[in-house]
């Protein structure tokens, strides 16, 4: 149970995660050359959401790492530094965005999410100082030594309000590299080290030179807890400068002591569970954790919980703002009320210190309202110079992430999100439908019946069919930007790598295409993208020597065309070389015709063959011969077509022709052979009766066919599959004018049949992929016809 | 849930029991031939076939299954023996293999088969005749013999 119950909540994880990290990435992208205010909140909020999901299904290392960014972002909006190096900014953030979604990887394949983020977290945190002025270069990059910082924020902004005669509490906890051998002696030197530094010492083992002391420092590492007026950052160079120092942890602050009080929502069901999943977490930073009821485990637990609501108290050295932002992303949070309680030695300032706020549900319409949702959480962590100010007032906008952090994966109020698995086997039943619509209504058995009623009654069948048709698959329909935004991310990348320059234009990213077709976009467009940028865009110097502008463009473009959505790559870098393709192609053996006759075009669809690559120079990105062939299959799977065109030092373009959606096809349906096949209407032109005297034959025995003072191959369809023909004079036959990529050709065919809607089947895997043939469909009457691919005709 | 398996587990064995050691056998001009039932789906009668060009021979084409295009191959023509117009008793095995559901037209089908594994023996080494390949091993019931399929040569040899 308690693992089906998980199942679903990591799907729904996985699902959130995908979709903020993509939101992430665009905003990070898009604000390198400066982030506006509501890019930073924008970002800060994803982060924050990430960090919340992620701790609640117990990912630390996803969590810890959103945390390191999300106080970045934090520092960010509350001071607005000038002088960000944004580059060094967008660099350190994609590589924790890529950290987390390895990890997502990593969960959604069902391995352990095992990462290790210490490394990028210490860049995060030393980026941080930096940008703080303090202390620069703490951590350079790469340096693998392990340092959680947990109060690098904390130290600053607590110290206001606490910093007595003694100065800051501390806890230090030190580890030493693994063979270094006497680390008893080690942990003396260090203390006597820092003495002077610090005040009320409290060491565990609390005698380092004493028997046994060695065991609990190699196994545990050795924990001091002072006192001193000295800042973190003095006090983190201190430790560092111990000698075989393999890592410590540090942080500051008094250990406060805090009682909550907490409600789920009704209705969330496992409060048990739940409950034990906020124990889990406080566990990462505190002590001396106790609650109420005392075994959540236990299945009674669950109405005490429900009832009383979950009763708990710990101790940490975490502040108020602190504690409360992280109990408040709890998920299905309807209250929370959170009390400091102040030591003794404290007493006068209890009072001023009491803390109490209570915290309501965020009501519906709040939660539901995007806009709403955004501001109440960016506002979420007052700045805590203003805490004292506000402790005993009403703060409801601590509440608001919680609800909002479930809400808002959702990008408005009217979206639900389904299982592909749902839509996949409703657009099965939609085929099955619109084929026992056709047998129905076509049946054998009303053939020269006189039915106007039942005509009646079919024609209305037949147009509520089209329109669920049309509604099931619009609701399969994804907008390109996704795609195409992800693209933005690879050219960047690329220039920082290569010392490009390039700029990618997008255009008509709002273009839908079916889901199925979009999964096979993506790889695609990659591998378009890296060629352009790499072999086409030249060097920024070479491109101002040629006098073009410095910066290259690379134009991405989405358009409907019929039943095809075009989609356009295009550059204005240095063209194909066709000369060298020509000779890759011939020492390839790839030359099928005398050599004086290849077109230019024609030469340059040569880069669709695999292995032919024109890049002598292997680089990452491109250069192995491996890409544009990939290209080809991938949207040759989906049914589409690719072309390129280019003109030497002006630019390439390629153009992809993808098809709207897999699953139905407008069909002419037709006979050759006693046999029925669909030819897409999309690529019909015209069709027409031949008569004799405007057919030819060349030397060759090619026949051809005028037509309105214009020459035309004709093909004849049992010749192209070698079946067995029954109608062979052309006048009696039927010529189709197909078209494809410009070019056109007369299919000859017995008869026509009529128009039909088909659902495409593919072929089984058993048959090997026939020229000419690119699926199959059922008819009303459970015949199967072969659905042409024009395609096939004009690759001779 | 757990119930659910349960009752899975005892289906999948049950049907483990059912089909081991059990054999189609069918007849293929005169000859009697077994293949593992295990690989076998359901028979059907002959139905309407759609022509597949630039397919081999054997391969007679596709046929409608309840919705799913299922490719067929003439067992007659996989073994080069002479065609012969299918009749009544011509059935379709329905086989899979590796996730590969392929029909196999026969002459007719008999029978299932119990067949022990101590009374199959491996087809003798001399290469005598073209149709050896296709057989894994023989099955000996009583003075009867059977030539038992192997289903991966007969689908994917060339």
């Amino acid at each position: 149970m308690a693992d089906f119950s998980r199942e679903s909540m990591l799907d729904m994880f996985i699902y959130e995660m995908n979709q903020l990290v993509e939101q992430l990435e665009q905003l990070i992208i898009q604000g390198e050359q400066g982030y506006s205010m509501d890019d930073i909140n924008e970002i800060f909020r994803i982060m924050h959401t990430i960090k919340g999901s992620a701790a609640m299904m117990l990912y630390d290392n996803v969590s810890k790492t959103a945390h390191s960014a999300e106080d970045l972002f934090f520092f960010l909006r509350e001071e607005n530094p000038q002088n960000v190096d944004y580059s060094t900014l967008t660099d350190l953030v994609l590589e924790c965005v890529d950290f987390i979604k390895n990890e997502l990887a990593k969960i959604e394949a069902s391995e352990n999410s095992d990462g290790n983020p210490t490394d990028i977290i210490a860049r995060v945190k030393a980026f941080l100082a930096q940008l703080k002025g303090e202390a620069p270069a703490d951590a350079p990059p790469a340096k693998s030594e392990k340092k959680t910082a947990q109060a690098s924020t904390s130290t600053k902004t607590d110290s206001a309000g606490q910093i007595e005669a003694k100065g800051t509490h501390y806890n230090a906890k030190i580890f030493f590299e693994e063979g270094c051998e006497m680390e008893s002696v080690r942990a003396f030197t260090l203390l006597q080290n820092i003495k002077d530094a610090i005040t009320d010492v409290v060491t565990i083992p609390e005698d380092v030179v004493a028997d046994g002391s060695e065991e609990i420092i190699k196994k545990e590492g050795f924990q001091i807890s002072f006192f001193s007026e000295k800042t973190y950052d003095e006090i983190s160079d201190l430790i560092d400068q111990t000698v075989y120092l393999k890592g410590f942890e540090l942080s500051s602050g008094d250990l406060k002591n805090y009682k909550v009080v907490l409600f789920f929502e009704e209705g969330c069901e496992m409060e048990n569970v739940r409950a034990y999943t906020v124990i889990h977490n406080l566990q990462g930073y505190c002590t001396n954790i106790k609650h109420e009821p005392e075994d959540i485990i236990d299945e009674a637990a669950t109405e005490l919980i429900r009832k009383n609501g979950f009763k708990f108290s710990f101790s940490t050295d975490k502040n108020y703002e602190e504690v409360s932002k992280d109990l408040c992303n709890t998920v299905f949070l309807k209250a929370i009320d959170i009390e400091e309680i102040s030591s003794e030695e404290e007493e006068e300032k209890q009072e001023e210190n009491e803390l109490k706020k209570d915290i309501q549900t965020v009501s519906e319409t709040v939660s539901v309202q995007g806009d709403n949702v955004g501001d109440n959480t960016v506002r979420q962590a007052p700045p805590v110079k203003t805490q004292l100010a506000q402790k005993t007032e009403k703060s409801p906008q601590a509440a608001a992430p919680s609800a909002a952090a479930q809400k808002k994966a959702a990008p408005t109020q009217h979206m639900i999100s389904v299982n592909i698995g749902k839509l996949d086997q409703l657009l099965n039943l939609m085929g099955e439908l619109v084929i026992a619509e056709a047998m129905t209504t076509q049946n054998p058995d009303l053939e020269g019946l006189d039915l106007e009623n039942f005509n009646k009654s079919a024609r209305q069948l037949r147009k509520i069919i089209n329109d669920v048709q049309d509604t099931v698959m619009s609701m399969r329909m994804v907008s390109l930007s996704t795609t195409f935004f992800k693209m933005n991310r690879i050219v960047r990348d690329m220039c920082k790598n290569l010392g490009k320059d390039v700029q990618l234009e997008v255009v008509g990213e709002e273009t839908e295409v079916d889901k199925n077709i979009i999964e096979h976009l993506s790889d695609p467009l990659m591998h378009i993208i890296r060629n352009s940028v790499d072999h086409g865009i030249e060097m920024p110097d070479e491109r101002k020597a040629i006098g073009k502008p410095e910066k290259g463009t690379v134009l991405l473009e989405a358009r409907n065309a019929g039943g095809e959505v075009i989609i356009i790559v295009k550059d204005d870098g240095q063209g194909l070389d066709t000369q060298k393709i020509f000779n890759k192609a011939k020492e390839n053996g790839l030359l099928k015709k005398p050599e004086n006759e290849y077109t230019e075009r024609e030469i340059h669809q040569f880069i669709f063959h695999p292995g032919l690559s024109t890049n002598d120079q292997v680089t990452n990105y491109s250069g192995r011969g491996v890409g544009m062939d990939v290209v080809m299959n991938n949207i040759e799977t989906v049914g589409g077509t690719i072309s390129v065109e280019s003109e030497k030092g002006e630019g390439t373009t390629n153009i992809l022709k993808i098809p709207l959606t897999l699953a139905i096809v407008e069909g002419m349906l037709i006979k050759m052979g006693g046999a029925k096949y669909t030819i897409p209407i999309s690529s019909i032109q015209e069709t027409f009766k031949a008569k004799q005297d405007q057919v030819f034959k060349d030397p060759d025995g090619n026949e051809m066919l005028t037509l309105r003072g214009d020459v035309y191959n004709i093909v004849r369809l049992y010749d192209f599959f070698g079946a067995k023909p029954e109608v062979t004079n052309i006048e009696e036959g039927v010529l189709i004018m197909l078209e494809n990529e410009g070019q056109h050709v007369c299919l000859f065919v017995d008869e026509l049949i009529g128009e039909q809607q088909v659902v495409v089947k593919t072929m089984p895997g058993y048959i090997n992929r026939v020229k000419g043939i690119s699926g199959c469909t059922l008819l009303g009457n459970g015949d199967i016809s072969l659905i042409i691919d024009v395609g096939g005709f004009f690759d001779k | 849930m757990a119930m659910e398996n349960e009752q899975d587990e005892i289906v999948r064995e049950t049907k483990e029991d059912t089909t081991k050691d059990r054999y189609l056998t069918f007849e293929i001009d005169n000859e009697e031939y077994g293949v593992d039932i295990s690989n076998v789906i359901e028979i059907i009668t002959m139905s309407a076939i759609t022509w597949v060009p630039e397919t081999p021979d054997f391969l007679k084409g596709v046929i409608n299954l309840r919705g799913s295009i299922v490719p067929v191959i003439d067992a007659r023509l996989r073994f080069k023996k002479p065609e012969k117009e299918y009749d009544s008793l011509t059935c379709i095995i329905v086989v899979e293999y590796e996730n590969y559901t392929v029909g196999v037209i026969v002459d007719t089908v008999n029978e299932v088969m119990f067949i022990p594994e101590d009374k199959i023996s491996l087809p003798p080494n001399a290469k005598l005749k073209y149709q050896n390949k296709f057989i894994k091993s023989i099955g000996k019931v009583g003075k009867d013999v059977q030539l038992l399929l192997d289903v991966d040569k007969f689908l994917f040899l060339d």
